[in-house]
Order: structure tokens, then sequence, then C-alpha cells
């Protein structure tokens, strides 16, 4: 057990190691560096030499990679390009409002679609399940970025109701990006509620139609208990991997949401620091990235190994 | 109409009457063009030119008719052959820091900008100074290498903002100057805050507050001034444009600025080595049919001039259209069966693509197949621009001598079209020696007529801005931002 969770541990460790040299090569290929990306037309002569001087690009890439990383496994990520703040800080401010944002979404949204995925795969084919399935598809299958757009035309162009955009500044405490924050839950909560119902409904459906549950209802076991005993811990497990893998969407940067919304996360960040060339930046984000994929997914693992009997068992025989 | 003219003849009264406290607060975005790197450092790459405009003054302004304009020097005065220039400081002005603006800062302001180590962007505008001195606490000298009359015209430019001595290592996050906002909060990703300054030679602004956010996304900024988040947007489209009318919370401004956009063909490669060849590409394009297809009619009709509509010195050309001669030049130089030519756009600028498929379309009538290239956003100007024989374009407006000066003599920086001219170069030389100004109007004119013949760049049109303002602010300068007095306005 304990083995297992050490080898996946140093495999994760890898993983992540991989990814950020993926990642410098990806950025070092493409044309143009931070310093023209800044200057643009004027990148010539002395003020690009200047630039290059401080941002300590005049060295190959394998040094600047080399010195990254050393100074990254101290905890040490570098400064901002104009020298000012420490990329540290800027990150985390970032990977807090992703966080909350996330957090928001999952607390609306989980809830709500285990809720009604239940009911739409309890009262299958009726009425209910019927309407709540077809706005499902609906809430899928529209991008993110037109349900945003029409929502701030309707709440705050319209009705005057909420603030169309965040302009709270990345740097402020949490309690701050309320109201602004409302929207892009209600954005963010439609699309991931839509996808975890889908999959909660076929596995309530699956899960009722199962041999133990038709021997329950044989014994005469009331419906509700084989409902709440027997059946949702079982159709619930599925849920654990995709609800893991949007928590995951959720923190690597919803990209798309947070620009249109002007939400200073982590996605909107990576967007910048690549137009920018802004490497230290991009590196710092493809590690927390990274590192998010690797534990949510372990944890979901875990979590489905415990909540499954004969999955623990098999893992402990193993030792 | 009259009501609104009356209204605004009632808030000029109230403005110029009432000394009320200043009170409220003005939002507007920034589009973040430089994120990390933005500064407040006016000669910077990375100024954000939003804010230091409300923090900074000139020496020279542009008043609302565009024409030089006292700010911190009151007067000015040239010798004979306009080489050596002195300007009278004004009395009385003090930093934000408290210290006094005397001769020293504009020194070393001016000397800042010179310097060819930090090799500032800005440099280019004022290359001609030789030197700066102070002859005494009120008096600066300036000399230049060439005879100049049109100097206060260049000291009009919006970086050559006027620093307190020795502030450069700080300047790019402190924005100390003595304009009508003090820096409260700079935070160029966020929010930054500025607020009046109640000792602000002109007389205390308007209003108590600005915040200027950044906002990258122009979608988002549209957003924001919907929702009524900002109280102005400089620069929304002819279609946000219809939108904005319809309803009585916003006013559009309509202002025509010299900002173009265009088509370079390099001089120096086959087939546009051919002044003929040059001359025919150009006169293929229908330049009334490109502005209303791609500006939705918001520009105004530039016949290959980099000046604007408004600028003294614009020369009156007249471009219509003319497929015939064009076939007419290509088969003259040797392409009877016209030419194939790649055009390099991308979505840097949201137009050019529109640009590019227009023209395409125009130019097919003369036999020039045009093939447009699409390339990335991303290193555009170090990869496509300049590199490309055929590429698009964009400059922002500047006087009509530093636009001729910086694009197109031979020895410019940006000679984009690698045009390599002697006479064009001499008739440069010889407007700025010429004192009298009919006489070099006449050669400004006949400079950009000659480009008209000769020159490499296609310029269809200047861009009229449109700007979305909140109805609830009052006495914002119809005119461009460079020339706003931002201490008028006031918020309901």
């Amino acid at each position: 057990m304990l083995r297992m969770l050490l080898r996946r541990m140093a495999l994760g460790a890898i993983t992540v190691a991989i990814v950020s040299i993926i990642i410098f090569s990806g950025v070092e290929l493409l044309p143009g560096d931070a310093c023209t990306a800044f200057l643009e037309r004027e990148a010539k002569g002395k003020l690009l030499e200047n630039c290059r001087e401080a941002q300590g690009l005049n060295r190959g890439p394998f040094e600047r990679y080399f010195d990254w990383a050393a100074s990254a496994i101290r905890g040490d990520f570098g400064v901002s390009a104009n020298g000012q703040k420490s990329i540290a800080e800027l990150v985390g401010n970032r990977l807090k409002n992703s966080l909350l944002l996330a957090s928001s979404s999952l607390a609306l949204g989980v809830p709500l679609a285990i809720l009604l995925g239940v009911i739409t795969g309890l009262w299958r084919d009726r009425p209910i399940d019927l309407t709540l399935s077809t706005i499902a598809i609906f809430a899928m299958t529209i991008p993110e970025f037109v349900s945003a757009t029409v929502l701030i035309l309707l709440f705050s162009v319209w009705l005057g109701w909420l603030p169309g955009i965040v302009l709270t500044p990345a740097h402020a405490p949490a309690v701050e990006f309320f109201p602004e924050i409302i929207l892009p839950v209600i954005v963010l909560t439609m699309v991931m509620t839509a996808h975890i119902l889908r999959m909660v409904r076929s596995s309530v459906i699956e899960v009722m139609a199962g041999d133990y549950v038709q021997m329950a209802t044989l014994k005469g076991v009331p419906y509700w208990r084989i409902v709440f005993r027997h059946a949702l811990p079982n159709a619930l497990l599925p849920a654990i991997n995709v609800v893991a893998l949007t928590v995951a969407w959720l923190l690597g940067g919803v990209v798309v949401i947070e620009v249109v919304f002007n939400y200073p996360g982590l996605g909107r960040m990576i967007i910048d620091s690549i137009s920018d060339r802004d490497l230290p930046v991009v590196q710092a984000i493809a590690l927390i990235v990274a590192t998010v994929y690797v534990g949510v997914n372990l944890s979901a693992d875990l979590l489905t190994m415990f909540a499954n009997p004969r999955l623990r068992t098999l893992y402990m025989r193993q030792k | 109409m009259k009501m609104l003219l009356t209204a605004a003849a009632a808030s000029l009264m109230l403005a110029g009457v009432a000394t009320a406290e200043p009170s409220g607060t003005f939002r507007q975005a920034h589009e973040l063009g430089f994120g990390a790197q933005s500064s407040l450092d006016p000669i910077s790459k990375g100024r954000v030119f939003q804010i230091t405009e409300k923090i900074m003054n000139r020496l020279v302004r542009p008043g609302l008719d565009g024409k030089p304009q006292a700010d911190l020097a009151t007067s000015w005065d040239a010798n004979e052959d306009a080489t050596v220039w002195t300007f009278e400081l004004r009395d009385g002005v003090t930093f934000h820091d408290g210290s006094t603006f005397e001769a020293a800062d504009v020194v070393y302001s001016l000397n800042r900008v010179l310097d060819p180590d930090s090799d500032s962007p800005a440099r280019s505008a004022v290359k001609m100074i030789t030197s700066v001195e102070a002859l005494d606490d009120m008096t600066v000298q300036i000399s230049l290498n060439t005879p100049f009359a049109d100097m206060p015209l260049q000291l009009m430019d919006y970086r050559l903002r006027m620093l307190n001595e020795g502030s450069g290592d700080d300047i790019a996050t402190s924005g100390n100057g003595t304009g009508p906002f003090m820096v409260e909060s700079f935070d160029a990703e966020g929010t930054t805050v500025l607020v009046a300054n109640p000792d602000y030679w002109e007389g205390a602004p308007g209003v108590a507050r600005m915040e200027v956010i950044g906002i990258a996304d122009g979608q988002a900024r549209l957003q924001a001034l919907l929702g009524g988040q900002i109280d102005m947007e400089r620069g929304i489209t002819a279609q946000q444009q219809v939108m904005l009318t319809s309803s009585n919370k916003f006013d559009v401004q309509v202002i025509p600025t010299g900002n173009w956009r265009g088509l370079v063909f390099r001089t120096d490669v086959e087939p546009f080595s051919d002044p003929r060849v040059r001359k025919a590409v150009r006169m293929v394009a229908d330049r009334d049919e490109l502005v209303k297809l791609v500006l939705g009619g918001q520009g105004v009709v530039a016949c290959d001039a980099p000046v604007e509509p408004n600028d003294q010195y614009r020369a009156d050309i007249a471009c219509p259209q003319d497929i015939e001669g064009a076939k007419a030049l290509l088969a003259e130089a040797g392409y009877a069966d016209g030419i194939d030519v790649d055009v390099h756009v991308s979505t840097l600028e949201s137009t050019w693509p529109t640009l590019a498929v227009a023209y395409q379309e125009q130019a097919a009538a003369a036999g020039i197949r045009v093939n447009v290239v699409q390339m990335p956003t991303d290193g555009y100007w170090s990869e496509v621009w300049m590199k490309k024989d055929v590429a698009a374009t964009r400059w922002n407006e500047r006087p009509a001598d530093q636009a001729l000066h910086e694009i197109y003599l031979s020895t410019a920086r940006w000679n984009e079209s690698y045009f390599k001219d002697e006479s064009f170069d001499a008739m440069l030389a010889s407007a700025r020696r010429e004192l009298d100004f009919d006489s070099r109007n006449a050669i400004y004119q006949s400079a950009q007529e000659y480009l008209w013949e000769n020159g490499g760049t296609l310029i269809p049109y200047t861009v009229t801005k449109l700007i979305g303002v909140s109805s609830r602010v009052n006495n914002l300068d119809a005119v461009k931002n460079d020339a706003v007095r931002w201490h008028m306005i006031t918020v309901d």
C-alpha cells in the first residue's frame, strides 16, 4: 500500500519534471524572445541589447534552464520581467484566485449535479428526466464564452443586477471578489454540472438495474432504503473520477472564462506570459498545473480504492 | 442637439465659475499591452500613456486645434536660422513630491531621452538636439544640429514629459510629475489609482479620483463600459457605435486621427524595385471603398502620404482607382501578364485581414494576383514586418516632419519599405531649413506627392477614432487623448 503510494508519487515528480522541460523547449521554439515580444518594432540596436542584458537572455537555453531548475528546487522562482515583484508572489495571488473560483463553482456545482443526476436516474424517461437532461445537453454544448456573454448582457447590461466583469486586483482578499465572481461561477457551474449530472445519471440507472438491487427489492427492502443504502454508494464511485478531472480542469486555468470576465486567475496569466515570452512565469504556472493534475488524479484513485472494497482488498493482498 | 449644446455651455459655465472641490471618480481601461513590463516612465517602451498623460506635463502641448500651445514652457523663440531655441519656463510649478520645477529639470529630462546608452524609443523624435542648457532657473536653451523651424511641434510628442531632476531611477513606479493627478497606487495589471493634485497650476481638477484599469480583452472592456464599470473606452468599432448611440446612457465622440494602416511593398526587391510597379500596386486601390468595407466608413482617404487629415502640411492629392493606368504601368515595366504578390497579415491588427482581402479583390482587375498569407500574431514585428516582401503595417500619428523622417528617410530607423532616394532626402532636409512657412509647406507637400509617385507604402486611409463615453462624464474634450485637458472633466 505504502509502496504503491511512494511509487505513484515518484512517477508524479518525474512527470512534472518532464512537463517543465517540454514547456521550456516549446516556448524557446516560438519565434522571438521576451525582449522582441516587449519591444515589438523597436527591438533593435542598443535598446534590444540592454533589454536582453537586463533579463539574462544572453545566455544559452541550457544554461538558463538549469539555472531556473536549480533555483526552482530551492523554491526560488525568480522575479517578474520588470524586476519589481517576486514570481512566487505573483503566481501565488493568481493561484489563490483560481482556487477561489474553482472551490466556489465546485461547492455549488457538485452537490447540484449529484442531486439532479440521481433524480434523472431514478425517474428515467419521465418528464422531469427529459427536461433536465435536455437542459444539461444545452449547457454542455453551448460554448462557455457564448453563455458568458449572454449572461453578462442579461444581468449586467440589461438588468443591471450584477457587475459584468471583474475589476478587483489580483492581490485583493477573497471577500472582495464578491459579487463580481457570481457570473463566472454560474457559467462554470453550468458546464460542470451538465457533465457530472450525465455521468451520475447513467451510473444510477446501471446500478438500479443490478442484481443485488433486484434481490433487495425481492426481499422487500423499502425503495428509499435500497436507493440510499445500496445503490447510491456504488453509483457515486465513478463520479469521483469525473469530479477529480473537473477539479484539475478548474485549477488548470479556465482560460476562456477568465479572459471573458477579466478574472485575475492562472488561466489569464498563462496566456499573457506566453505572449510576453516570460519563461519564468510560464514555467512556474506549468509546474503548478502539472502538480495539480498529478495530485488530483492520485487522490481520486486513492479515494476510489478506499470506497470500493474489491479494489481495496486487491491492493492490500499485493501489499 | 440644441439642448445638448445648452447643457454643455451650462456645465462649462459652472466649471468656470464654481471653485467646487474635486469630486467623484472617473474610470477608464487600458489594454495592458506590456504586462509585467508596464511602467510609469514616459520614455520607456512599457509606458502606460493612459496614466502618464494625466500625471505629467510637457514643455509644449497640442491645443484643441492641434497647434503648439504653452504647457510648462510659456513662450519660445528661435535664432535667425532656427538652430538655437530658447524656452521660457512657467513659474511656480511644483512636482507632486513638493520640489519646484525649474530649468535643471528640463535639462535632465531631455538628456535622459537623448542618452544613446538607454536608447529610448522616444529618442528618434528629438535626435536633432545636440545640447540642452539652463541659461537661468527659468530659461532653457536647446541647440540643434540642423535648422528646424518646427521644433515646438516636436516637443509635443506624448513621451517628452518633464521629470524631476535625478528621479529617473524610480520614476517607473513613482510617477512623480507636475500633472493634474498624482499616483496613489500603481498596479498596471489591476487598478491604478490617481488622486487630484490640489496644487495643479491650471487649477484643481474636477474629479477627485481616477482609476485606470488594466483589461487586456477588447470585448471585456466593452462589457465593462456597457455595464457601467468604466466611464470611457477609446477605440470602439463602427458596429459598437451604433449600439452605444441608440442608448441614452452613452455618447460617442468621433475624432479623425492620423493613425494609419497599410501595406508595405519593399522597394529593394523585385518587382517592386521598379517605381512603375510600386505605383501600379497602389493605383489599383479604391480607397473610398476600402474605408467603407474595412472601417465601416469611419476613416479618411489618404493617398499614401503618412500625414493626418488636419495637419497643416497635409498635401491635397487625388488618388482615384485607376485600373487602366496600373495595367499600362505594369506592361511598361515588363509585366504585361500581371504579377503575383504574397501579402502577409496577422490578426495583431484586427482590420488587416479584411484590408488584404478587399485589396485582393480590387487588384485582381489589373492582373495583380494577390495571395493573402495569414501569419501568427506572435512575433509579427520581429519575423514578418520588414522581412517579408509585402506585409501589413500600422502607425500612430506623428507630425508630418517626424513621420517622413522616421519612416521614409534613407537612414530612418523604421524605413519599412527600404525606401532609399537621395532627392527625397534632400527635400526633407531643405524643408527643415526653410523658415518661411509657405515655402516650407510647399516642400513638405511636394515630398508627399513624391511618395505618391515613387513610394512603396500603400496608405489607403487614416483611421477615425470612436470614443464611447458614459453620459455621467462632462467636459471631456472631443479631441485626441494627447490634447485632452484631463483636469477639466467632471462626473455626475
